[in-house]
C-alpha cells in the first residue's frame, strides 16, 4: 500500500489551444491537509476539477489511493468537494442535502436519517435539519456543503475557495473549525484559496501556482523562510515582501542597495561581484537601530497605526514597507536608522528571478 | 381643489390615475364582453334581440338544453382527449428537445432558435400544410407509414372519424413542441450547473441527475407551461377550420370550434354564450395553477 492518498504525476490540461495545467506533479499524503494557493487563473480550481473528474485531464497520470483514476467519472471517484456556492439542492431540506449521497446509493432511509443526524450534531447543524438552504445564513449553508461531505466519508475532501463567500470574523472562524474537523477525521484534504493567509495557517502542505505551473510547493514555514523566486517570495506573507535591485560590492562584502540615493550594507555571503540582484526583506523583520547600528538610514514617507503595529512605508524609490510591532513615534519626513538580521535577507537573479544561495 | 391637484400630480391620486388606465382598458376590452357573455348564457338570445342588452332571463335552460342535446357529451370529451393529447406530445417531445439542445452541441442555440417558425406561423398555414401532410391518396405521411410497413392501406386521416380528432392534435402538437422547447429550455437554464457537478460527485448517474436535480428543479416552470397548454390549446380554432371543420358527423368537433359553430353559423347565440362558459370555468382553473406556479419558484 502506498503512503499518498493521491498522486498526480505529469498531468497537462489544454483548452483548446490554452495550457491551463503544465506538467504537474503532486503527491498528497494520506490525512495530510494541502492547499493549492496561487492568484487567479493560475490553474488551482482547474487541478482541484480535474482530481474531482469535473475537468479530463490532457495527459498525464492521476491516482487516487492506489487506483489509476484517469477517465473515471466523478462519481466513482468517492471524492466529496465542498463548492465555493456551496451548491446546496434548494429543494431539498438540510437533512435530505446530507443524506442526498446516501439515498443515491440505496443506503435504507432509517440508517441514513441515523447518520444525517450523528453529522449534524459534530457540525451544529441539529436543529435546522428541517429548513431549506433558502432558510439558512452563509454560515449555516457552509456548515451544510461541510456536512454533506463528511457524512460520505470519502476518500478525501476537495475544498474550492469554501470561505470566500463569507464576512471576515466568520471566515477566520470557519477556517479553525475546518482544520479542526480534518484532525478529527484524519482525513485528507485539498483545499483550493486565493487567500495566502488561509494556506498558511491550515495546511501542512502548500502549492503555490502561477500560470499553470507548480512554483513551490513544502510546508508553510518553508516557503516563508526560502521562498524559491520572486513570486513565492512575494506572494507568501502578508504585507507583502519589499524587493530592491542591488549588486555585490567589489569587496564581496557588502550590497550595494539601488534606492533613489544608492546605500551600501554589509552582507558576508558570496555574491560574484557586479552581478545583478534583487534584494528581499520582509517588512516585519526590520527594527529601528539607534545611530550606531543604523544599516540604512531612510526618509519616512507615511505612517499608519493600528494600535497594535505600526505600518511605515518610506520616501524612497521603490519605496519600502516596515512593519513594527509597537507605536513608533516617527512622523513623516522625518529619517529612521534601520537593522535587520542579515540572514533574513533574500536574493534573487535580477533577470531570473530564481533564488541564489 | 389645490389638495386635489397635488395629489394627482404627485402622491396617492397620481398612483391611482396609472393603475386606472390598464384597468379600464383591461374593464371595457375584456371584462365587459366576458360580463356580456355569462349574461347571455342566462337569456334568450335571437337573431331579433341581439342588439339590446336586456332580453328574457331564462335561467339555467340554456345549460339544461346543452346537455340535453346528443352531441354534447361526445364533444366534451373530444375536447377533453383533444386538450390531454396535445399538451401530453408538446410537452413530452418539447422536454425532449430542449434537453438535446442543452447539451450545447455547436450550433445548438442557432438551431433552437429556427425551431420557433413552427410557432409564429398562423393556424390557418398550418392547418393547410398539415393537409396536405395527411392527405389520404397521396399524403406524405400515409406513404411514410405504408413505407415503413406500419399500415397496409390508407389512412384518410381527414375524413375517417376514428382518426379525424388524430388529425387536429398531430399538427397542433407540431405547432406547440416549439414553444414548450423554449420555456422548458429557458427552465433548464437558470438551473445552477454546480448542483449537477455536486450530484456526480455524491455518486449521482445521468438518470438519478434528472429526477433528483432537473425534474424538482423545473417544477414550476412545468407547471407554468401546462397551465398555459391548456389554455393554448382551449383556445385553438384555426386548425378544426381548416383541417377538419369538426367533421365527420362532429367526430373531431370540440367545445371552442362547437361555440362558434352554434353562434355563428347556426345563430343560437345562447347556447354558443352557455358552452363559452363553460370554457371560462375550465381556463380560469389553468389560469389559478399558472400563477400559482410561477410565484412559488424554487430559488437557492
Amino acid at each position: 500500500m502506498t503512503v499518498h492518498q493521491i498522486e498526480l504525476t505529469g498531468i497537462n490540461k489544454y483548452y483548446g489551444a490554452y495550457h491551463a495545467l503544465r506538467d504537474i506533479d503532486l503527491k498528497i499524503r494520506k490525512g495530510a491537509f494541502v492547499a493549492l494557493v496561487g492568484p487567479s487563473g493560475c490553474g488551482k480550481s482547474t487541478l482541484l476539477r480535474s482530481l474531482a473528474g469535473l475537468e479530463t485531464i490532457s495527459s498525464g497520470d492521476l491516482v487516487i489511493a492506489g487506483a489509476k483514476m484517469n477517465g473515471v467519472p466523478p462519481r466513482k471517484r468517492d471524492l466529496a468537494m465542498v463548492f465555493q456556492s456551496y451548491a446546496l439542492y434548494p429543494h431539498m431540506t438540510v437533512e435530505q442535502n446530507l443524506t442526498y449521497s446516501l439515498r443515491i446509493r440505496g443506503i435504507d432511509k432509517a440508517e441514513a436519517k441515523r447518520k444525517a443526524e450523528e453529522v449534524a450534531a459534530t457540525t451544529g447543524l441539529s436543529h435546522l435539519l428541517g429548513r431549506y438552504p433558502r432558510e439558512l445564513s452563509g454560515g449555516q449553508r457552509q456548515r451544510v456543503a461541510m456536512s454533506r461531505a463528511i457524512i460520505r466519508n470519502p476518500k478525501a475532501f476537495l475544498f474550492d475557495e469554501p470561505l470566500s463567500n463569507l464576512d471576515a470574523a466568520l471566515r477566520v472562524h470557519m477556517r479553525k473549525e475546518i482544520r479542526a474537523l480534518h484532525d478529527r477525521l484524519k482525513a485528507t484534504s485539498v483545499y483550493v484559496t486565493h487567500d495566502q493567509i488561509e494556506a498558511m495557517t491550515m495546511a501542512d502542505h502548500v502549492v503555490v501556482m502561477r500560470q499553470g505551473i507548480i512554483e513551490q510547493q513544502g510546508a508553510p514555514l518553508d516557503l516563508y523562510d526560502r521562498p524559491v523566486n520572486k513570486f513565492v517570495a512575494g506572494f507568501i506573507g502578508s504585507p507583502a515582501m519589499n524587493f530592491v535591485p542591488a549588486s555585490s560590492g567589489s569587496d564581496g562584502k557588502s550590497l550595494l542597495l539601488e534606492f533613489d540615493e544608492p546605500q551600501t550594507i554589509p552582507f558576508m555571503k558570496p555574491v560574484k561581484a557586479g552581478q545583478p540582484l534583487l534584494v528581499g526583506i520582509r517588512p516585519e523583520h526590520f527594527e529601528l537601530a539607534g545611530d550606531a547600528d543604523a544599516m540604512l538610514r531612510l526618509p519616512v514617507g507615511a505612517v499608519e497605526t493600528t494600535g497594535a503595529s505600526s505600518y511605515i512605508t518610506t520616501a524612497t524609490q521603490p519605496e519600502l514597507v516596515i512593519v513594527l510591532n509597537n507605536r513608533a513615534a516617527i512622523r513623516s519626513g522625518e529619517v529612521i536608522g534601520l537593522c535587520f538580521d542579515p540572514s533574513h535577507l533574500h536574493l534573487f537573479d535580477q533577470q531570473t528571478e530564481i533564488r541564489l544561495g | 381643489m389645490r389638495r386635489l391637484l397635488l395629489s394627482i400630480s404627485d402622491g396617492r391620486g397620481f398612483d391611482i390615475a396609472l393603475v386606472s388606465v390598464p384597468l379600464t382598458f383591461l374593464f371595457m376590452m375584456a371584462g365587459l364582453p366576458l360580463v356580456y357573455n355569462i349574461v347571455m348564457s342566462f337569456q334568450e338570445v335571437d337573431m331579433f334581440s341581439l342588439g339590446t342588452f336586456f332580453r328574457p332571463f331564462v335561467g339555467l335552460k340554456n345549460y339544461a338544453t346543452l346537455f340535453s342535446m346528443p352531441e354534447t357529451w361526445p364533444i366534451l370529451k373530444n375536447t377533453a382527449l383533444f386538450v390531454s393529447a396535445s399538451i401530453a406530445g408538446q410537452f413530452i417531445i418539447g422536454f425532449g428537445l430542449a434537453l438535446f439542445f442543452w447539451t450545447n452541441f455547436p450550433g445548438a442555440s442557432w438551431l433552437r432558435g429556427l425551431f420557433l417558425v413552427s410557432w409564429v406561423m398562423p393556424g390557418l398555414v398550418v392547418g393547410a400544410i398539415w393537409n396536405w401532410i395527411l392527405s389520404g391518396d397521396f399524403g406524405v405521411l400515409n406513404y411514410l407509414l405504408r413505407e415503413s410497413g406500419l399500415i397496409t392501406g390508407n389512412i384518410f386521416w381527414r375524413s375517417d372519424p376514428s382518426f379525424s380528432l388524430w388529425a387536429v392534435v398531430i399538427a397542433n402538437i407540431w405547432l406547440g413542441i416549439s414553444f414548450n422547447m423554449i420555456l422548458l429550455s429557458v427552465g433548464l437554464s437558470t438551473i445552477p450547473q454546480d448542483l449537477y457537478e455536486a450530484a456526480e460527485l455524491d455518486g449521482a448517474n445521468v438518470f438519478q441527475r434528472f429526477f433528483t436535480i432537473t425534474l424538482p428543479m423545473m417544477r414550476s416552470t412545468i407547471g407554468a407551461i401546462i397551465s398555459l397548454g391548456l389554455i393554448f390549446t382551449l383556445q385553438q380554432f384555426d386548425l378544426f377550420a381548416a383541417i377538419t371543420a369538426g367533421g365527420p358527423n362532429n367526430s373531431s368537433n370540440v367545445a371552442q370550434y362547437w361555440a362558434w359553430d352554434l353562434s355563428f353559423r347556426q345563430y343560437d347565440f345562447a347556447q354558443g354564450a352557455t358552452i363559452s362558459v363553460i370554457m371560462i370555468v375550465f381556463v380560469m382553473i389553468a389560469s389559478v395553477v399558472y400563477v400559482r406556479s410561477t410565484r412559488h419558484e424554487v430559488r437557492g
